[in-house]
């Protein structure tokens, strides 16, 4: 054991050197993250304010009525619309027939159809309006949502007016909303414990969320590097004389794991504050501080599960890596993992792992990424035993592979490794 | 006529290994072989690498192994270097058996495999102190041991502060060389120390070697397939031809008893005899 620990000095030393004297590697694999991704939140906002929707409104009843002393008219309504969409950057053209704008490209298009007002001011019919998407467009469904928007208002103001001559009608004294909208919803808040929380503290449970999803990005560079570690020595011809030294292959490999998990922690939190950025700046613009929302324990126990996945992964690739037959066979392996890691950590955006069904909750259970992401979503709940303890699980399953790996460990397989 | 005379060298070598085998257990344990195989095989899948081979490595003594391409040379060196696991026969490594005291043996020995290349991130220097920092106990011991590597080496200090990756390929096999003779391990394996180097090159590491050899009295094994520098080097030399040894001696006998002018014409001639 003795011997194990000092010989982990040397091989520590040797990779850490080789691996910082790739400055130009490193540089991208920090540095990059942190443009690209805050660039792509702001590129992508910054493009939409010069992405002019068109809106098409097609007036074929342009007719208007009096209901209960209220005018109620297709040209009220569709001026709101109209209004509503420029606000928004539409482009809007009126007109009052299909053919006017016959050609025209629209991403949205609109149509008030003959006898809409004496629908709407019927006690007996339902008034109809045709909305038309453009496949494909982005802009499509922003329009649908503010033309819906201004339609579900005006429905209501017909509505109010209705219930308002009905009561007339009857005599009775009535309470608009008290008819219209009879249920007021109350919604609270409340911790796992069953403790009130605020707006304030779900939010960072979301804000969890996402930052156990950035974990995705940090498998890929820290498995690339281990496989340069030990087929790239292969390739290039220096793995053969040190396999050959009094050198423990624990030591060897340990030495590799974990010179290899400190640059890919530097390459995943890079990546990891890439992706807030991503969602931070493009909020900002919008008037929110994500970034308030980010408090030390979430920051800490984020750089906690880049590591122990970087761990995780490197723990997961190296047996099938030792195993493996050729330097093909070794990348579709680690591909296969950094899928596995990218599926668990996709899913926890929106599942509940602890709550899914034992069936399949408990094989998830096997991969040390389960536990990671639990642990994340703990610290935020305020479960830190429970969050410790998910932690405890990780590092024992990758502890577990990485002593799997030396046991596994032939210099036979590895020299005549195909490459 | 000519035909058989190959034919009759062979049998006297045969004689010769018969003899080996037959020499007396008292006779035997006086003699102390630094690596000894018997009748030692290896497959790799459908391919037969070693059909048998035999051989005894004296202490102290500078050992060649020649053949052509694929007669078995590396396969045989790594087995001795305990990355490889034999399939049949019995292999001893400086009083182990192998494989199962590879740990021990690894201690004791020290290995450049062919095409052995640097760390071209490191500097030469760096390169030398990573494997005596393997070798040594201590700190201060591996300094002193990266320093006899760079002795060993013969390069400049300004040279060894350079990157590996700006090297000549000549100057890269001097570092490697120079890391492996540095443990003065009590076997040094070199698998073709010199092959791909230019002239002057092979001829400064023939120096090393022999020097090193010369001064520090250490088993050394040398694979080769130029004959003339086993000739140079070697004490005792045995010919590997398709997996098996057809002889051993020095190479002064080698190329007396079979009426050579030279080791690659007696070469020639027993390879000669054996393909038919």
């Amino acid at each position: 054991m003795v011997t194990i620990v000092s010989k982990l000095y040397p091989v520590m030393w040797k990779e850490l050197k080789s691996m910082i004297r790739d400055l130009r590697t490193l540089l991208v694999i920090a540095v990059l993250p942190l443009l690209i991704m805050p660039l792509m939140g702001l590129s992508s906002l910054y493009l939409q304010q010069y992405q002019q929707g068109v809106v098409v409104i097609i007036d074929e009843d342009r007719s208007w009525a009096l209901l209960g002393g209220h005018n109620v008219s297709s040209h009220d309504l569709i001026s709101k619309v109209v209004t509503a969409l420029k606000a928004n950057n539409f482009v809007v053209r009126v007109a009052t027939n299909v053919q006017e704008l016959k050609g025209v490209y629209f991403d949205l298009k609109v149509v008030v159809p003959k006898g809409f007002v004496v629908n709407l001011t019927s006690l007996t019919r339902l008034a109809y309006v045709k909305i038309i998407r453009t496949v494909g467009s982005v802009k499509a469904y922003d329009a649908d949502r503010i033309v819906q928007n201004e339609l579900s208002s005006y429905s209501k103001y017909v509505s109010q007016i209705k219930t308002l001559y009905l009561a007339g009608k009857s005599g009775l004294k009535v309470d608009v909303e008290s008819v219209l909208s009879p249920i007021k919803v109350v919604v609270g808040i409340v911790g796992p414990g069953g403790v009130a929380a605020s707006p304030a503290e779900e939010f960072r449970t979301y804000l969890a969320r996402i930052v156990a999803f950035s974990l995705i990005f940090v498998t890929t560079p820290s498995i690339a590097y281990i496989t340069d570690s030990i087929i790239g020595e292969k390739e290039r011809k220096t793995f053969e004389a040190v396999l050959a030294t009094p050198l423990p292959r624990q030591a060897l490999l340990l030495g590799k794991v974990l010179s290899t998990s400190l640059v890919g922690l530097m390459a995943g939190v890079s990546d990891a504050v890439g992706l807030i950025l991503f969602f931070v700046l493009p909020s900002l613009a919008y008037g929110v501080n994500v970034l308030a929302y980010l408090t030390a324990d979430l920051v800490a126990i984020h750089i906690v599960g880049v590591y122990v996945s970087i761990l995780a992964s490197l723990a997961l690739v190296l047996p099938a890596m030792i195993r493996a037959g050729s330097y093909r066979s070794s990348q579709a392996v680690s591909l296969a993992i950094i899928s596995i890691a990218s599926i668990i950590f996709f899913i926890c955006l929106y599942v509940d792992i602890p709550n899914l069904q034992p069936s399949i909750k408990y094989p998830l259970y096997v991969l040390p990424y389960t536990h990671v992401v639990i642990m994340i979503r703990d610290i935020v709940l305020g479960a830190p035993i429970r969050a410790l303890m998910h932690l405890g699980i990780a590092l024992a399953e990758s502890v577990a592979l990485l002593a799997l790996s030396v046991k596994m460990f032939s210099d036979e397989r590895i020299i005549y490794l195909k490459t | 006529m000519e035909i058989f005379i190959p034919k009759l060298v062979v049998a006297q070598y045969y004689l010769r290994v018969i003899n080996l085998f037959l020499t007396p257990a008292c006779e035997e344990q006086r003699v102390k072989y630094t690596v000894e195989l018997r009748n030692v095989k290896k497959r790799f899948g459908k391919v037969t690498a070693l059909k048998g081979v035999t051989l005894k490595v004296l202490e102290g003594e500078v050992f060649g192994l020649i053949g052509p391409n694929g007669a078995g040379k590396t396969t045989t060196l790594r087995i001795i270097a305990t990355l490889v696991r034999h399939d049949e026969g019995y292999v001893n490594v400086l009083g182990y058996e192998l494989p199962k005291n590879r740990k021990e043996v690894r201690k004791l020995i020290s290995y450049l495999p062919e095409d052995a290349s640097l760390y071209h991130r490191l500097t030469g220097w760096e390169n030398l102190l990573y494997f005596a920092m393997i070798y040594a106990e201590s700190k201060e011991n591996a300094h002193r041991l990266a320093e006899e590597g760079a002795r060993i080496a013969g390069l400049s200090s300004n040279v060894l502060r350079r990157r590996a990756g700006e090297y000549s390929k000549g100057m890269a096999r001097r570092i490697a060389v120079a890391r492996t003779l540095m443990a003065r391990s009590k076997l040094v394996i070199l698998d073709e120390p010199t092959s791909g180097l230019d002239v002057f090159s092979a001829v400064r590491i023939r120096e090393m070697i022999r020097d090193f050899a010369k001064n520090m009295k250490t088993t050394i094994i040398i694979s080769s397939h130029n004959m003339l520098e086993v000739q140079y080097l070697c004490d005792r030399v045995a010919l590997i031809h398709e997996g098996r040894i057809i002889a051993t001696d020095s190479p002064s006998n080698l190329v007396k008893y079979t009426n050579a002018t030279n080791l690659e014409e007696a070469f020639i001639k027993l390879v000669g005899d054996y393909s038919e």
